[in-house]
C-alpha cells in the first residue's frame, strides 16, 4: 500500500525547482489506571502529507489529512501559492539538495511488540502497579500508564529519494503522593525521562511493581523529611535530572535556527554565538557532548531528518570546547556552518525545524562510588520536577523529587523540595566528575515544545551522573 | 464542514446498535501560518485537518475512545469511522467497567457560527511587510477557521465555529531588548494595526538606553496583564481543579481548604460567555456562562469534570477532564492607568515573564524570569531597561498580603499558542502592582 501511495503521489510533483512530499501515520495508545481505576484508554491515529515547494527563490508548504488526489492537490497549490508569494520576501532562500536518496529505511527494534499484548493484559499489569504503589495508607494519590507511539514516515522528492522510516517508543509513568501534615510530596519513575524506542518487553523487564513499592516509600520519606537546607555545596546529579539539564542549558542554547533569531518570539534566543564556535570553552575539559542519532533504543535515533539528511554521530563539544551547532541542511546554508541531521517536525502538519535529537553526554571516569566519597559537603539529586530558564538560555532555576545529603564521602538523610540555581556559562565549568559506562543511561523527553507554529517533539539524552561543585542550593517554604 | 460532520454523523448513528451509546466530537481547521524573522518570510504555509473522537459506550458502563484523521471526503471518512466504531465494539467486552464514566444524556443542541471571513492574507502581508521593513521584527502571522462540533446519538447536536486571525510579534533594538505584541481579530483593520504598531515602538525607543543590572532583592513592581497572566496559568496547573486540590496536588489546595486567602481585591471567574472557546464539553454538557472560583480573596469554586462528579460525590459544572480553565475573566481594581508610574514611585515595569514553574508547589511558590520590556522606574518614571532577573516568590505573596492593587483597565489576551492546532482559550485581565517582589538571581 504504502509502496503504491509512493507510486502515486510522485506523479503529482508539479514543474518546480524542487518539491518535496513528507508522509505521516502516527498511532497513539494511552492506557491510564488511577487509584485503581481504568481511565478511558486514549487511541489516536492521525495521518496526513505535507509538500513543500522551493522555486524561484521562494519557498511554501501545503499539509493536508485530505489524502484523497484532490486533497494532495489542493496541498500542493497551496505550497506553490506560497512559494510564489514568498518569492524575494525570505529571510533565507533555500536551496536544495540534488542527490538522491535510494531506499532510505529506519525501523525501531521491537523485541516484544505493543500490538501483541492485549488491552485486558496491559490493564491488569497496570492495576497490579496501582496496588504496589497504594501499599501504605499514608499514599493520598497515585497512578500509572503506558504511553505508545508509532510514527511511520514516508519522504520522496524531485530528486527521486525515497525513504521509509518506521520509529516506534514506549513510556511509562508511575505516580505516587504522600501527605504528611497538609503537605504533599510527589516521587514519580518515567514521566518525563524514561522513554525509549523499544519493545513492550522493556516494562515487564524494567521490574514495575518493585518500582511502584519503591517511589511509595520514598514519597512517605519525603513528606516527613526536612527542607532542603540552602546553602553553596556539591551537587551530585541523577542521569534522570541531568537530561533537563543537559537538554535546557546545552540542547537549546546550540540550536541553529535560535542563534539564528527565528525562535525570539517564543522559545527564544542563546547566548551562544556564531564566533563561539571551535574557541569558546562551554565546560570543564570533563564535558563531551554529542549529537548521535546512532544510539541503539534512544529515543531519537534514525538513519535521516524529516528534510531527508542522512545522519551520523557528531561531537557538538569536544573537551569543554564547543565544535559545532544543532543546525539542519538548511540552516547551515545561512551561515555556512557544519550541519546534522536534526531538521524535524512533529507531524505531517508542521514544517522542519532544527531540534534536538540525541544529545549525549559521553560517559567518563568515574564510579558512583567514587563520586560519593569525594564529596565532603553535598546533595544527590535525583528526577526532575520543576525547570525554568530564561529567553538566552543563561540562568536556570531546577526543582527535584528527592535530595539526599552527602557528608563526608556518604549519603546520609533524605530531604524534601531541592531546588539548585546556576548560570550556563558558569554551571558547566564546575563540572568535575562525570560518571561512568555503568552508570550510563539511555533516557528521553517525549514532549519538548518551539516553533512557530508551535510543535512538540521527542528527544532522547543519554547520560551518566554527574558531579559538579560550589552549586546554590536551596529548599521549600 | 458543519453539513458535512452533521451529515456523517447520522450515517454513523445509523450503524448503532440496541445498548450503546456513542459520542462523536469534530475538530477542523484550515490555517495559514507565515513565519517571520527580521522582518522578512521565514516559513509560509497552509494546514488543512480534520479530525474526529468517536467515544462508545455500553449499558455495563464499559467505554472505548478513539481519535482519527479524515480526509473529508464523505464516503472514504465513513468508511474509516464504520471501521473504527467495529474495533471500539470488539475491544469493549474486556475492559473493566468504569465506575466514573458520565456522558450528558439529556438533548441541549447549540450552535455558535462566527465564521465570516473578513480579510485577505495577501494584501494584510503587503500592508504588513512595507512597514515593519526597517524593523528586526520576528513571530507569527496566522489566520483561518476553526471548528469543534459534537454530536451523539440521542440526537445532541452542538456547534462552533470561527474565523480569525492573530498577528503575535517582537521588535527588537540593536542591543537584544525587545517588546513583544499582539494584534488579533476578526476583522483586520489596518489602523488598529498601526497604532498596535507605533505603541510598540514608543515603548522599544526607552528600552535603547544602556540596559542596567539589578541587584536581588525585594522590589515593588508592575505587572502588566501579559505578565500576570503567566502567573494565573501556573495557579491554572491544577489550582482550580476539584479533583487537583482533593488529592492535594494542586498549588492552591491550601486556599481551597481555607487555610490561606488572597487579597481581597482578587476575584476570577472562568468566563465562557465572555470568551471564544466552545460552550459544550467533550462529554455533551453545556457549561455555565460564568463560574465563580475565586471570590474576593477567598476560593469559591472548583471546576469540577463529570468524572469528579461520581469520583467523589459532587456536582460537576461541565469542566473538560482536565479541570483547566479556558477563559480566565479576573475582576478589575482601582488603579487608573496613568497613575501607574507614580503608585511605583521606585522599582520596576514589568511587561512580560516567561517560562515559570513552582520551586514549592504545596505552597503555591514559583519562579521564572523577566522578558520583553522591563524597565527600572525612578521618582515615577520609566529611566532604563534591566537584564535578565529571576524572581521567586508565592502567589500567597504576590496576590495575597504584597498586593497593592489591580488596574481599573482590563486586558483580553487571546492565546496565540499553536499546539497541534490554534488555540480558542484567553484570558481578560487587570495589570497588578506588587510590593516586595522577590529577585533572586
Amino acid at each position: 500500500m504504502k509502496n503504491e501511495f509512493l507510486k502515486q503521489i510522485s506523479t503529482y510533483f508539479p514543474s518546480v525547482d524542487y518539491c518535496s512530499f513528507r508522509f505521516v501515520n502516527k498511532y497513539t495508545n494511552i492506557v491510564s489506571v488511577t487509584r485503581n481505576v481504568l481511565e478511558p484508554i486514549e487511541i489516536l491515529e492521525d495521518e496526513g502529507v505535507m509538500a513543500t515547494i522551493i522555486h524561484n527563490g521562494g519557498y511554501g508548504y501545503g499539509a493536508s489529512s485530505d489524502l484523497t488526489p484532490d486533497g494532495i492537490l489542493k496541498a500542493i497549490e497551496e505550497a506553490k501559492k506560497w512559494a510564489e508569494y514568498s518569492s524575494g520576501k525570505l529571510v533565507h532562500v533555500p536551496h536544495p539538495p540534488s542527490m538522491r536518496i535510494d531506499d532510505g529505511k529506519y525501523f525501531t527494534h521491537e523485541k516484544d511488540s505493543w500490538a501483541k499484548e492485549s488491552n485486558k493484559d496491559k490493564v491488569d499489569y497496570l492495576m497490579q502497579i496501582n496496588k504496589s504503589l497504594k501499599s501504605k495508607p499514608t499514599i493520598s494519590n497515585w497512578g500509572a500508564s503506558f504511553r505508545y507511539n508509532k510514527i511511520e514516515t514516508l519522504f520522496t522528492d524531485t530528486n527521486g529519494s525515497d525513504i521509509r522510516q518506521n520509529i516506534s517508543y514506549i513510556l511509562p509513568q508511575l505516580v505516587a503522593c504522600a501527605e504528611y501534615k497538609k503537605q504533599i510530596q510527589t516521587r514519580t519513575f518515567g514521566g518525563h525521562a524514561h522513554a525509549r524506542q523499544i519493545g513492550y518487553n522493556f516494562l515487564r523487564d524494567s521490574d514495575l511493581i518493585t518500582k511502584a513499592e519503591q517511589i511509595a516509600n520514598d514519597a512517605i520519606e519525603l513528606s516527613m523529611a526536612p527542607n532542603c537546607p540552602d546553602s553553596k555545596m556539591d551537587a551530585l546529579i541523577a542521569p534522570d535530572q541531568m537530561i533537563l539539564q543537559i537538554h535546557e542549558s546545552i540542547g537549546h542554547p546550540l540550536e541553529l535556527d535560535r542563534i539564528l533569531g527565528d525562535e525570539r518570539n517564543y522559545a527564544g534566543s542563546s547566548f551562544v554565538n556564531l564566533d563561539m564556535f571551535g574557541e569558546y570553552k562551554y565546560g570543564s575539559d570533563k564535558l563531551n557532548i554529542s549529537f548521535n542519532p546512532n544510539q541503539e533504543s534512544e529515543l531519537a535515533t534514525y538513519n535521516y531528518d524529516d528534510d531527508g539528511t542522512a545522519a551520523t554521530k557528531k561531537y557538538l563539544i569536544k573537551d569543554g570546547i564547543l565544535e559545532r551547532p544543532i543546525g539542519g541542511f538548511y540552516s547551515s546554508q545561512r551561515v555556512n556552518q557544519d550541519y546534522v541531521a536534526c531538521s524535524r517536525a512533529t507531524s505531517w502538519n508542521r514544517p522542519p525545524i532544527d531540534r534536538m535529537g540525541n544529545i549525549n553526554l559521553e560517559p567518563g571516569e568515574s564510579s558512583f562510588s567514587e563520586m560519593i566519597a569525594s564529596v565532603e559537603d553535598g546533595i544527590f539529586l535525583e528526577t526532575n520536577n520543576s525547570w525554568s530558564i530564561d529567553d538566552y538560555r543563561n540562568k536556570f532555576q531546577f526543582g527535584c523529587e528527592k535530595g539526599t545529603i552527602i557528608k563526608n564521602g556518604e549519603l546520609k538523610s533524605v530531604t524534601k523540595n531541592p531546588n539548585y540555581r546556576g548560570i550556563t556559562k558558569e554551571f558547566w565549568h564546575n563540572l568535575s566528575m562525570v560518571g561512568d559506562e555503568t552508570s550510563f543511561s539511555i533516557l528521553g523527553t517525549a514532549n519538548c515544545g518551539k516553533g512557530e507554529p508551535n510543535q512538540t517533539i521527542f528527544v532522547g539524552h543519554a547520560t551518566p551522573p554527574c558531579l559538579f561543585r560550589e552549586i546554590d542550593i536551596f529548599g521549600g517554604e | 464542514m458543519r453539513d458535512y460532520f452533521e451529515n456523517i454523523a447520522q450515517k454513523l448513528f445509523k450503524h448503532i446498535q440496541k445498548d450503546e451509546f456513542l459520542i462523536l466530537n469534530f475538530d477542523a481547521e484550515i490555517s495559514n501560518f507565515v513565519r517571520l524573522n527580521k522582518a522578512k518570510i521565514r516559513q509560509p504555509g497552509n494546514v488543512k485537518q480534520i479530525s474526529m473522537s468517536l467515544s462508545l459506550s455500553n449499558r455495563d458502563k464499559r467505554n472505548l475512545k478513539s481519535y482519527v484523521r479524515l480526509n473529508g471526503s464523505f464516503d472514504k471518512d465513513l468508511s474509516t469511522l464504520i471501521k473504527t466504531l467495529n474495533y471500539l465494539r470488539r475491544e469493549l467486552p474486556d475492559l473493566p467497567k468504569d465506575p466514573y464514566l458520565l456522558f450528558s444524556k439529556s438533548v441541549q443542541s447549540t450552535e455558535v457560527s462566527d465564521d465570516k471571513k473578513y480579510i485577505n492574507d495577501e494584501e494584510n502581508l503587503d500592508y504588513i511587510l512595507p512597514r515593519i521593513a526597517s524593523l528586526d521584527l520576528v513571530g507569527i502571522y496566522s489566520s483561518g477557521y476553526i471548528y469543534t462540533g459534537l454530536a451523539n446519538s440521542l440526537g445532541q447536536f452542538n456547534w462552533h465555529s470561527d474565523y480569525s486571525f492573530s498577528f503575535d510579534y517582537s521588535i527588537y533594538n540593536e542591543n537584544n531588548n525587545a517588546i513583544k505584541l499582539n494584534y488579533s481579530s476578526k476583522k483586520w483593520n489596518n489602523e488598529e494595526f498601526e497604532t498596535n504598531l507605533d505603541q510598540g515602538i514608543k515603548k522599544l525607543k526607552i528600552l535603547s538606553q544602556s540596559p542596567r543590572t539589578i541587584p536581588k532583592g525585594e522590589y515593588t513592581v508592575y505587572l502588566e496583564p501579559s505578565a500576570l497572566n503567566e502567573i494565573i496559568d501556573m495557579m491554572s496547573w491544577g489550582g482550580f481543579s476539584y479533583k487537583a486540590n482533593k488529592i492535594g496536588t494542586s498549588p492552591l489546595h491550601l486556599l481551597s481548604k481555607g487555610e490561606k486567602s488572597l487579597h481581597a481585591s482578587v476575584s476570577i471567574d472562568e468566563n465562557i460567555k465572555g470568551g471564544i472557546s466552545a460552550n459544550f464539553s467533550s462529554d455533551g454538557f453545556i457549561k455555565p456562562d460564568v463560574i465563580n472560583m475565586i471570590k474576593d480573596g477567598e476560593f469559591t469554586e472548583s471546576l469540577t469534570s463529570p468524572r469528579s462528579s461520581l469520583e467523589y460525590s459532587v456536582a460537576h459544572n461541565a469542566s473538560s477532564i482536565s479541570e483547566y480553565p479556558y477563559s480566565i475573566d479576573m475582576t478589575a481594581g482601582a488603579i487608573d492607568d496613568d497613575t501607574i508610574l507614580s503608585t511605583i514611585n521606585n522599582g520596576l515595569y514589568i511587561s512580560n515573564l516567561w517560562y515559570l514553574n513552582f520551586s514549592d508547589r504545596n505552597n503555591a511558590r514559583m519562579t521564572g524570569l523577566t522578558r520583553f520590556g522591563c524597565f527600572v522606574v525612578e521618582n515615577g518614571q520609566l529611566t532604563a531597561p534591566i537584564n535578565t532577573m529571576r524572581f521567586d516568590d508565592s502567589v500567597y505573596s504576590m496576590l495575597g498580603e504584597n498586593l497593592i492593587g489591580l488596574t481599573s483597565n482590563r486586558e483580553l489576551l487571546i492565546d496565540s499558542g499553536t499546539y497541534e492546532e490554534r488555540s480558542t482559550s484567553s484570558a481578560r485581565l487587570p495589570g497588578a502592582i506588587v510590593d516586595n517582589f522577590k529577585m533572586t538571581l
